[in-house]
């Protein structure tokens, strides 16, 4: 097991590399000047100068890619050029809300998909499974802006029963200190800002996690019919097992397996998602931090957002990775 | 009273191309310690009737349409669902073809052994990994404490059939059933696996049916054997008596299309023409008359039932005196059968009724 | 008593062999799901194509007298905040986010399929290091990856094209490099070996036509996501960036801010992108059951 670990770490280097290489050519590469695309026509000479030393133009390239490399391994990701600030520090602070808003949409996507898969592949092309398999059409034909404002209007604008932007009402003035607003309200003992955080996070949840709740509900649904069919299934019942444990120890441990992969991919769908989701619902976190980035040219904040998206996509999959072989057996001699 | 008895069992599927007519009114016994053969090639509804009696077909496609299954006079098919869980696997087990899919590729075999034992007794954990581990090495699998942790992608097939076996017969149950238990196996390793089902069997009196398409598995195997063609038995006799004295078209074909040994140099295998019937249509006549070669135009519309061989004779339904059946209008002479093809001067299979031959010039031959 | 006759015949019942496609073809037309899917195409495609003849609108001018009125005879589906008609926009949308999508999926199919063509038709090395940089792409969450390309090649129709169609070649190149690495054990491919067959000519001639079918699955129902896609772009502000063309994700985020005084300029346009992928992704899902007749359940 430990060697199996130890072998897809060793396995993510080159990806590691391959990654820093695409990033380090995206700004270096940046058709005509980059100081110029950076800082956009009207920059004056000084300013050009300073782009230029900061970037280290004037190094030979494989000097200056070792430069961002050994930069990076410091926690050095470069700075705005709108602020000036380090770019790893405002990711930081804004990284909190993205996360809190993708694990809100990934137990909505789990918590929903998972029952109803099995559910509808209980009575396989029966009336539920048309239902679910209905939903699920909606879930993936239907783009993250879309359903989010299609919600706003309804349950903000219409109903006015869930607040449609930020993450806390700014009015209950509660004292943040991880960034991660329901944690917070939880430490400063508040109910009514604990209720309120949840509220916010509702319908971008809701919004974000669609399509992996359609996938999810989709594969669900297929590797519990894939397995219900397998010659182990029918040796359980014929051994006399109840229909539970059947269903529980013979059934979905298996049909687990490919929701496990399904889970871990669809993080990077999230990932990716966060950043239409954030500027839906003027959520503040990375996802819009960069949308604003992109619209001003800053673009070490781009650079280094993918960079750390990518990081964090790869590490999530390691770690599923890693719970797939501990939930299947033949990997690991594999 | 028999063991089990089953009668004019009917089991039908579903499916989205129509009704399967899998099996039309199977009606046998089999004894406390019997071992009956369930002979015929795929898709001749052996396997089903073996589910059908478990009472596993697939659902909701496959359903028994008619006819009874008693077993030591209790009537299964009226059972609810959890009086037929408690006799799975304690009265009546199965062992599957494909040991390879037929373990449970995430559980090790000490959780798939103890659930079953568990399952039907008030075992603790331990008196049940203890007893699993006695289990396997009574099936012959060496070092079972040890193996008893492992994975079933860790056993060959061999192994894992003896543990399937090991798994079946974990509750001495009166009735196994084998479906195919060797066909998936390496030559070498399926004698062995036989050997081993015979004798624990034997020693604890389990009454057998396997199922085959193999007669070479059944001769040494069984005690009496059923030929089944799309859904029906054909022909029914105590093993020795069915290879001596082969009796129906379909079982002389079967004979003379596997090789043998003591074949004379130069003789030609017969295979059987043509294929077995679409059974998607109700059946009409003898199933087999299209694939015949001693069929009469009536065998096109009559389907005979199982009849004593010799007319008249008394029926004895199992054991090693059971009566020679069989369900034919033509059957062959014992000279026929030896060469396998009608010997009778001028004899023509009947054509199809309706066919185009029909209209031809036909020519009357005396019988 | 037995009639016989000098020669047996039964009548035979030949079945005529079709192609794997007619086939598919057949089961595709007879799947329910797979029908709606192709009417919301057909909607989608005729809508594009006879734009200018279904509506006498340009989507482009419009009066600022006439802004943002809502639907009415004149104005199908009301007019958007520069007066401009609201079905003529969402017409020439479709023309738009046809061209645009199908382009892209096009460009991701030829990267895809050269990549995974000589990853899997080659092998050893060239394999290796091709699918480290797929890992690279897949590495990266797709639209952001989109994200990333518009934002470094800046706004513009053919930038998009390419930035939607790179961030899917890892997914057609794996797709496709899997299957020939499977057709590779085929019999039919070790028996074309056996025989002295070139190795390009086996690659081209017998395993890449029996690879393309998954292919071609994963194609159509990656056309409903370059819809969505494209639109995604669109709405961050990453369209083509050209006020002469109408382009649905754009036309959500300028009318976002009018969501309570005039939803019915987010409703068309985004009806327009879900019916369209709907359609997509229906008739992606049929020809799937279609090629495969096992998956039918």
């Amino acid at each position: 097991m430990l060697k199996y670990i130890l072998r897809r770490l060793i396995g993510a280097i080159p990806v590691l590399i391959g990654l820093s290489i695409i990033l380090f050519l995206f700004v270096r590469l940046l058709p005509g000047d980059p100081a110029i695309a950076i800082l956009g026509q009207h920059a004056t000479p000084a300013l050009i100068l300073q782009v230029h030393q900061s970037l280290g133009l004037d190094l030979p390239i494989y000097v200056q890619y070792l430069n961002y490399v050994g930069g990076l391994l410091q926690g050095d990701f470069g700075a705005s050029f709108i602020n000036g600030r380090p770019v790893l520090e405002d990711f930081l602070l804004r990284f909190p809300a993205t996360i809190e808003l993708t694990v809100a949409a990934l137990i909505f996507a789990v918590g929903l998909g998972i029952p109803l898969g099995r559910l509808a592949a209980r009575h396989p092309n029966g009336w539920l499974d048309g239902i679910v398999t209905v939903i699920s059409l909606f879930g993936i034909s239907v783009p993250i802006f879309v359903l989010g404002y299609t919600m706003v209007f309804i349950f903000a604008v219409q109903l006015h029963w869930l607040p449609a932007t930020n993450q806390i009402d700014a009015r209950l003035q509660l004292p943040l200190r991880t960034n991660f607003v329901v944690i917070d309200a939880i430490l400063a003992g508040r109910p009514d800002a604990l209720v309120d955080a949840l509220k916010h996070l509702v319908l971008p949840a809701v919004a974000l996690g669609s399509i992996p709740f359609a996938i999810i509900t989709r594969i669900t649904r297929a590797s519990v019919l894939d397995v219900t069919n397998e010659d182990y299934v029918r040796t359980a019942r014929a051994k006399g097992l109840t229909e539970r444990r059947v269903d529980s120890r013979h059934i979905m441990r298996n049909a687990w397996l490919p929701v496990t992969t399904i889970i871990g991919l669809e993080v990077g769908g999230l990932l990716g998602g966060a950043v239409i989701t954030e500027t839906v619902f003027s959520w503040n976190g990375v996802g819009s931090w960069v949308v604003d980035a992109i619209q001003n040219h800053d673009y070490f904040v781009v650079q280094s957002s993918i960079l750390i998206f990518a990081l964090i996509f790869l590490v999530v999959n390691l770690v599923v990775d890693i719970g797939y072989a501990f939930l299947n057996p033949r990997i690991r001699y594999a | 009273m028999a063991l089990l008895e089953v009668e004019g069992l009917l089991v039908r599927f579903r499916t989205h191309d129509g009704t399967v007519y899998a099996v039309n009114g199977v009606s046998f016994q089999v004894d406390e310690g019997e071992t009956l053969g369930l002979v015929g090639e795929s898709g001749c509804g052996k396997s089903v009737t073996s589910l059908a009696l478990m009472r596993l077909l697939p659902k909701p496609a496959g359903r028994v349409e008619g006819g009874r299954v008693r077993l030591d006079g209790t009537e299964l098919l009226d059972l609810t669902e959890a009086e037929m869980r408690d006799l799975r696997g304690r009265e009546l087990a199965m062992i599957f073809q494909d040991p390879m899919t037929s373990l449970n590729p995430v559980l090790t075999i000490q959780e798939q052994m103890v659930e079953t034992i568990r399952a039907h007794t008030q075992l603790t954990a331990e008196q049940a990994t203890a007893r699993a581990v006695e289990l396997l090495g009574t099936v012959g699998i060496p070092r079972p404490e040890t193996r008893l942790k492992a994975f079933p992608h860790e056993f060959s097939g061999g192994m894992r059939q003896r543990v399937m076996i090991a798994m079946a017969l974990a509750l001495h149950p009166r009735l196994l059933i084998a479906d195919e238990p060797t066909t998936a196996l390496d030559v070498t390793i399926q004698a062995q696996v036989l050997e081993l089902l015979r004798d624990l069997t034997a020693e604890a009196r389990t009454a057998v049916i396997l199922i085959t398409h193999d007669l070479g598995v059944v001769a040494g195997m069984t005690r009496r054997i059923n030929v089944m063609y799309a859904g029906y038995i054909v022909e029914t006799a105590p093993t020795a008596e069915l290879f001596a004295h082969p009796s129906h078209p379909y079982t002389v074909g079967l004979l003379h299309s596997i090789p043998r040994l003591d074949a004379v140099e130069g003789e030609p295998l017969i295979p059987i023409e043509g294929t077995p019937p679409d059974q998607r249509h109700a059946p009409v006549g003898c199933p087999f008359a299209p694939r015949c070669a001693w069929r009469l135009p009536a065998c096109w519309t009559t389907n005979p039932p199982l009849e004593p061989l010799v007319p008249g004779t008394p029926v004895v339904l199992t054991g090693d005196r059971a009566t020679h059946r069989l369900a034919c209008l033509n059957p062959p002479t014992a000279e026929e059968a030896e060469a396998g093809l009608p010997l009778r001067e001028g004899f023509v299979a009947a054509p199809a009724p309706g066919s185009i031959v029909d209209e031809l010039a036909t020519v009357e031959v005396p019988a | 008593m037995a009639v016989g006759t000098a020669t047996i015949s039964r009548p035979v019942r030949e079945r005529a062999s079709r192609g794997l496609w007619r086939d598919a073809g057949r089961r595709l037309l007879r799947n329910g799901p797979a029908i709606v899917g192709l009417v919301c195409i057909l909607i989608f495609v005729v809508g594009a194509l006879l734009a200018p003849v279904l509506s006498s609108y340009d989507p482009s001018v419009g009066k600022l007298v006439d802004r943002m009125k809502p639907p009415s005879p004149a104005h199908l589906m009301g007019t958007d905040l520069l007066g401009r008609d609201e079905f003529a926009r969402v017409l020439y949308g479709a023309r738009l986010s046809l061209q645009l999508g199908t382009i892209s999926v096009v460009f991701g199919l030829f990267f895809g399929i050269v990549i995974g063509a000589a990853a899997g038709g080659l092998g050893g090395k060239v394999d290796a290091l091709l699918m480290r940089i797929v890992d690279v792409l897949l590495a990266i969450p797709g639209i952001l990856l989109a994200i990333g390309i518009v934002a470094w090649l800046g706004r513009g129709q053919i930038q998009i094209m390419l930035a939607v169609g790179v961030s899917y070649t890892p997914i057609f190149a794996r797709l496709l490099r899997g299957s020939l690495l499977a057709l590779r054990e085929a019999d039919f491919v070790l028996a074309g070996r056996s025989i002295g067959a070139s190795r390009l000519r086996l690659l081209v001639r017998h395993m890449l036509p029996n690879a393309l079918t998954p292919l071609i699955v994963q194609a159509t129902l990656a056309l409903a996501t370059a819809i969505i896609d494209v639109a995604g772009l669109g709405f961050l502000g990453l369209g083509p960036g050209d006020p002469r063309v109408a382009e649905w994700g754009e036309m959500l985020t300028d009318s976002a801010r009018f969501l309570q005084s005039a939803p019915f300029l987010i409703f068309f346009p985004a009806a327009a992108i879900v019916i369209s992928a709907i359609g997509f992704n229906l008739v992606g899902d049929g020809l799937r059951e279609a090629l495969d007749p096992r998956l039918r359940r």
